[in-house]
């Protein structure tokens, strides 16, 4: 009982360090360098300490500095509760997403069993759609509550388009669902353990049309017509300031982390090195006896998952940082006419495979 | 004569003339059903600017020597761009050699500047020259048109290529005086002779 | 714990479907129903049906009350007519709890027998149990329920389509 506990709270302080303290600051620093490389520019590399800029890595600390003694601002005629209740709302989920994403496999650890995952739950990609379904109302309540006609119709864009790219989201995950059989996603990224069973081979289409749905869900460019800053000022954050906008900023960063954790889970074979399993990694680390072999390939295990996530991150900005915005009845076409019509056929091909398997 | 010749010693930058041919603007564009794909054409994008990423990256981790580098971002503070003498930046007065200024306190400056920057009280010397008492140029009002070098008779303000500490908190500040005016006539002498060039076929 | 845990989800969902039926604001009343399909998740969670929670917020909170906010926000619905609809509102509120209140005299004149309650089955609730119920016991209705949605789809279909031919 007490392992059990402290295993939990090492796992969930673990995640939120890796969320919290290193991904969501330094996220805002890979934006802004890795678009400044990809224009030929040179990006942030101001911010010093004692004269040392360190590549613009002191930014994110002087951004924080800077907003925590900004004004917060409530605008004249706004709901004050739900003003200051949306970006909770949209920062929540990111976070809470991660919570059914393993990041390593089963080990026995000072004969305790070790799953790395923090709730390893039955439902664990419905859990997923349920806390990505909520970031809606992130957007579509700040939206609402800023009295800004700006602000309102950047929050009518995020609910229609991310009430349609859910549904073609939620029918991509039918063809992942159905050749693993199951929903819980440890075993998802346990059967992955060969090369060739990685969804990406199973499922390529599926793989293309979560990706960019999970880019839209996330209304990030080329899908970031609720806030087009040539259109509609900031869209639906267009009248926060100070930590409360920082708190959207970091939902959106959260959510790039969590597409890609879940890109990884369920496409590229989760914890998995190509043609190695946990057992394998165990048997290389016998040297270091049962318990250090463990945590060598627990080691092993989480570096491998950070690295292709981080690659899917890196994935998301290039995208972000190349591809135009697109129109907003073109964005919506896409998704009815176009991802919703492919989404069928995968899902009906998969079945016909399956069947003839 | 002079000026055609100017025209041809120009560095050649940008596409040359013959090279260029003129583009219909092409409206209402059919795109081909490979480029209605998207996918493809959204991957040569992305093949583009990784390429760049990876490049500048490279070029960000190991920097080459001298003046090839990719990225042509200034580092201001650090860096700065020789300017060229066509560049009009604050004003200043003309030093002669013995530390006294060039100008005799005509008021042409004064009388023809568009903002009313500038403000003269002239005095005169026992041997009948005269010169300016006090000299000063507000420039939290000069709009840099160059109009006083170009009125001076005796090239005695010129448009420097200084733009650095015009910025201050107070605009008492910004209202210089003499000794902040002055200048040795050797660090404008560029500027003196383009002048001159410019100005020669007028005919003051 | 777990008795306490259904004390906090019942009162919250009670306390919030009534501030959602007395609420003038649009806005605020959807939130509250929002909040009421929270708890019932919740609700569902300890009784072991985790299917149905998920689904719970997904369905409902995740994309009908989505498509409410919506319309709410489409058609701008101000406070005024909120307010005087609000006395109807109290009239209904009001017959509805006296009702309520009947059932619940009835359920307790009829005392469930405490024996009855027994641990349920480790497999009670989870996707594939629920899965193939579904397919199995339950198919005709699921097929009947599945066929009244095509039908509501082809409905919204053409009525929308008429709306846009008439138009032109």
């Amino acid at each position: 009982m007490v392992a059990d506990l402290i295993e939990s709270i090492v796992k969930i302080l673990f995640i939120f360090g890796v969320n919290i303290g290193f991904f969501s600051p330094i996220l805002g620093w890979v934006e802004r360098k890795q678009s400044a490389l990809m224009q030929d520019r040179v990006g942030a590399n101001r911010a010093d300490i004692f004269g040392y800029t360190l590549i613009g890595l002191f930014h994110p600390i002087a951004d924080a500095i800077k907003v925590l003694t900004k004004e917060d601002f409530i605008p004249d005629g706004a709901d004050r509760l739900i003003h200051t209740l949306a970006p909770f709302i949209s920062l929540t989920p990111a976070i809470v997403a991660f919570a059914v994403i393993p990041f390593g496999g089963q080990y026995e650890l000072f004969g305790h069993r070790v799953n790395l995952i923090i709730a390893d739950l039955d439902v664990g990609l419905l859990f997923v759609f349920a806390f990505a379904s909520l970031a809606s109302f992130g957007a579509v309540l700040a939206g609402w509550s800023s009295n800004n006609n700006w602000s309102f119709l950047g929050g009518l864009r995020a609910s229609a388009q991310m009430l349609s790219y859910e549904v073609v989201m939620g029918l991509n995950i039918i063809g992942v669902i159905m050749v693993y059989g199951t929903l819980r996603l440890s075993e998802i990224g346990a059967m992955q353990v060969n090369f060739f069973d990685w969804g990406i081979f199973l499922q390529p289409v599926g793989f293309v049309l979560f990706f960019t749905c999970a880019i839209a869900e996330n209304k990030r460019a080329p899908f970031d017509v609720a806030e087009a800053e040539s259109e509609l000022v900031a869209g639906y954050f267009t009248e926060y300031s100070g930590l409360k906008f920082v708190m959207f900023w970091m939902g959106e960063f959260l959510e790039i982390v969590t597409i890609g954790g879940l890109v990884t889970t369920m496409f590229f074979g989760a914890w998995h090195l190509p043609f190695v399993s946990d057992q394998m990694l165990l048997n290389f680390f016998r040297f270091a006896g049962p318990n250090g072999a463990a945590i060598l390939a627990i080691l092993v295990n989480i570096i491998t998952f950070f690295t292709k996530v981080i690659f899917f991150i890196w994935l998301q900005m290039t995208i972000r940082w190349t591809l135009p915005r697109f129109r907003y009845d073109q964005v919506m076409r896409l998704g009815w006419k176009m991802f919703l019509p492919i989404a069928l056929i995968n899902i009906f091909i998969t079945g016909l495979v399956i069947l003839v398997k | 004569m002079a000026d055609i010749n100017i025209i041809h010693n120009y560095p050649k930058m940008g596409i040359p003339m013959g090279k260029l041919k003129p583009k219909r603007v092409r409206k209402n564009i059919e795109l081909t059903l490979w480029e209605r794909l998207y996918i493809f054409e959204i991957i040569r994008g992305m093949h583009i600017t990784t390429i760049h990423f990876f490049l500048n990256l490279l070029g960000f981790i190991f920097p080459p020597k001298g003046k090839k580098r990719r990225i042509m971002t200034v580092y201001y503070p650090e860096e700065k761009l020789t300017l060229p003498v066509a560049y009009r930046g604050r004003p200043v007065l003309v030093m002669r050699e013995n530390g006294t200024e060039k100008c005799v306190a005509c008021g042409l400056c004064e009388k023809i500047c568009p903002a009313s920057a500038i403000t003269i009280i002239a005095e005169e010397k026992e041997n009948g020259e005269r010169f300016p008492a006090a000299y000063t140029l507000d420039m939290a009002r000069c709009v840099y048109c160059g109009y006083c070098e170009e009125v001076c008779p005796k090239e005695a303000i010129v448009m420097s290529a200084e733009y650095e500490g015009l910025a201050r908190r107070n605009r008492q500040n910004l209202r210089f005086s003499k000794d902040k005016l002055l200048r040795p006539e050797k660090s404008v002498k560029d500027r003196i002779e383009y002048i001159r060039g410019i100005y020669a076929k007028c005919n003051y | 714990m777990q008795l306490l845990m259904f004390y906090i989800f019942s009162l919250g969902a009670v306390l919030s479907a009534t501030l959602m039926v007395t609420n003038i604001k649009p806005v605020t009343a959807a939130m509250n129903l929002i909040m009421t399909m929270f708890f019932l998740a919740g609700l569902y969670v300890l009784l072991d049906a985790h299917l149905i929670a998920a689904l719970q917020i997904i369905v409902y909170a995740g994309a009908i009350m989505v498509l409410f906010l919506f319309v709410i926000l489409l058609l701008n619905i101000h406070e005024k007519e909120g307010e005087t609809a609000r006395r109807k509102v109290i009239i209904q509120f009001g017959s509805i709890a006296i009702v309520g209140s009947l059932f619940i005299a009835m359920a307790k004149l009829s005392a469930i027998d405490p024996l009855m309650i027994k641990a349920v089955d480790p497999a009670f609730g989870t996707t594939k149990s629920v899965g193939k119920l579904l397919y199995t016991d339950y198919l005709l209705p699921f097929e009947i329920a599945s066929f009244l949605l095509l039908a509501a789809i082809v409905g919204a279909v053409i009525l929308a389509k008429r709306r846009i031919d008439d138009s032109e």
